[in-house]
């Protein structure tokens, strides 16, 4: 089965499962690997700031901004299967996200979950 | 004279802090090994419940900041934008760690896996006034079962 | 279901850069912006400096003359009126300001003299006391005259004369002298020694053709001149932001020689009611 996450559409790791249930429906879980993580720190660019100042002015959503979480949290997902392929896993399932500003103007990203092998 | 100033504690920054950290990274791979062979997974409640005779919720916690070449190299980073290296070894650290105190705790009681496992990340307040990295705390927490 | 332990190698979550040439990146990256926007504004400034309309340099004059401290403008008082006078005859030979001129005195120990955007003419009390001659002072206003006339003021105000224009645009108000703090005071706003020269030219040229010669006018650089001398590293504010060499004053007798200007004639004295 294909997956159909949007974040996965490019990624090495296109096989791999993902789910944020305990299982795969469907399927059975034969082994697990334990806990498997991403996580990625972004700093938007001054002119950024700049844009996104203007735009505060009138409210809506601040596109810049939200390329440039969509991105990162890719970038975490992609990690998060990067350990799951090195254990040798095919889904990773009750995935969860989280973001947190870590420093002014920088947020984490960070997915984690349970590497499975389902059948 | 505040350049030289500036120089001196990126210098010390650096060099103590790459020190400290590789110490750190050391000593996290060695526990780790050490606690692999029981499992942390983030499901639970939903599986049919594991073989056992307890539970119990625990929970471990760091506090992690950087050090000044760090902060330094992210406060441009703020102006360029993009990825933060810089902090990336700060997090994971932390929340390695976290883990680790999570998992010894059960083990310690006597757990033969950790499940459910959820982790949090938090800005506990910042350091020299808003700028830099803020102290952040990292959580993880589960249900040890033994 | 059973448990596989596999330990997950190094290196994914953190990237393998290694920290100092991420550094060096960066700090390259923010220099080389930050040299693109220095230069940027450099030659936005240059370009503002002779395009700028009058109506919004005499805004941006206002803003920036209400910053400046101790300034006395009593319209009727005798030394006011006498500036004021002295002024608008020096003006009439030379009729090609853009902005109406005004003068204001500075309450100041240093003895100095300056022009604003708007034509605001600033002359300190010192410089008024220390003056022997009508000549002399009318050559001090004629020179900063001069600078108005090429727009020197402006220039010399340099990049913070982008941001004061994008502040009065806007109509943001009340930080412009935060802007001025960036690049220094008012008044020491910077000459190019090509620029003194003009307005040196212009300032005689002036003065002859209001006096009918060109005598006593250079005594007050002749005396800063000597003042200098005496007291080494010590220079006068005036010298600082007009630097001044015995070359000017020699090469302003030679153009004088050369076209034939009197340089000896009556000297006027100031009149008395000027120093209360």
């Amino acid at each position: 089965m294909a997956s159909k996450y949007s974040d996965q559409a490019n990624s090495r790791f296109g096989e791999i499962i993902i789910t944020t249930l305990e299982g795969v429906p469907g399927k059975e879980i034969i082994e697990h690997f334990g806990l498997v993580q991403g996580s990625t720190i972004r700093a938007k660019h001054v002119g950024r700031d700049i844009m996104a100042g203007l735009k505060n002015l009138v409210g809506g959503e601040l596109k810049g901004y939200t390329e440039l979480l969509q991105e990162a949290r890719k970038e975490a997902v992609e990690r998060m299967l990067q350990q799951a392929n090195f254990v040798g896993a095919n889904a990773v399932v009750n995935v969860r996200f989280a973001t947190s500003s870590v420093a002014q103007g920088a947020a984490e990203l960070f997915a984690y979950g349970t590497a499975v092998k389902v059948q | 004279m505040d350049l030289i100033f500036l120089v001196i504690l990126l210098g010390v920054g650096y060099f103590v802090g790459s020190y400290l950290e590789k110490k750190h990274y050391q000593d996290i791979k060695k526990r780790e090994r050490q606690t692999l062979h029981v499992p942390v997974v983030t499901f639970g409640a939903k599986q049919a419940i594991p073989h056992g005779n307890e539970a119990a919720l625990f929970l471990g916690s760091v506090v992690v900041s950087a050090d000044y070449f760090k902060m330094f190299a992210s406060s441009l980073r703020n102006l360029v934008g993009g990825r933060v290296v810089v902090y990336e070894s700060v997090l994971d650290r932390g929340r390695r760690e976290a883990i680790l105190r999570m998992k010894e705790q059960a083990i310690s009681w006597g757990a033969t896996q950790v499940v459910n496992v959820r982790l949090e990340t938090s800005t506990v307040g910042s350091q020299s006034g808003g700028k830099g990295l803020a102290a952040i705390e990292v959580t993880a927490y589960g249900t040890g079962i033994r | 279901m059973v448990y596989k332990p596999k330990e997950i190698p190094e290196g994914v979550n953190v990237t393998s850069v290694h920290p100092l040439v991420n550094f060096a990146y960066l700090l390259g990256t923010v220099v080389v912006f930050s040299g693109l926007v220095y230069l940027g504004l450099g030659a936005i400034a240059t370009q503002l400096a002779t395009r700028i309309s009058p109506e919004l340099e005499a805004k941006i004059g206002r803003e920036l003359i209400s910053d400046i401290p101790h300034l006395d403008r009593e319209s009727n008082s005798p030394k006011q009126q006498y500036l004021e006078e002295l002024l608008t005859s020096l003006q009439k030979s030379n009729v090609n300001s853009y902005t109406p001129l005004t003068i204001y005195v500075q309450k100041s120990k240093i003895s100095n003299a300056a022009i604003l955007p708007g034509g605001h003419i600033i002359i300190t009390t010192t410089l008024l006391e220390e003056a022997e001659s009508e000549n002399e002072l009318a050559f001090v206003i004629a020179h900063e005259l001069g600078h108005h006339i090429a727009r020197d003021h402006l220039k010399g105000l340099g990049r913070s004369l982008v941001l004061l224009t994008v502040a009065s645009v806007l109509g943001v108000g009340g930080g412009n002298a935060n802007i001025v703090g960036i690049t220094g005071s008012l008044t020491n706003l910077h000459y190019s020694r090509q620029q003194e020269s003009t307005a040196d030219l212009y300032a005689l040229s002036a003065i002859v053709d209001y006096y009918g010669h060109g005598d006593a006018s250079l005594d007050f650089f002749n005396r800063i001149q000597t003042k200098n001398k005496d007291k080494r590293g010590e220079f006068s504010a005036y010298f600082s932001t007009h630097p001044l060499t015995q070359k000017r004053i020699n090469y302003l007798h030679q153009f004088a020689k050369k076209k034939g200007w009197k340089m000896k004639g009556e000297i006027k004295s100031l009149p008395n009611n000027i120093f209360d």
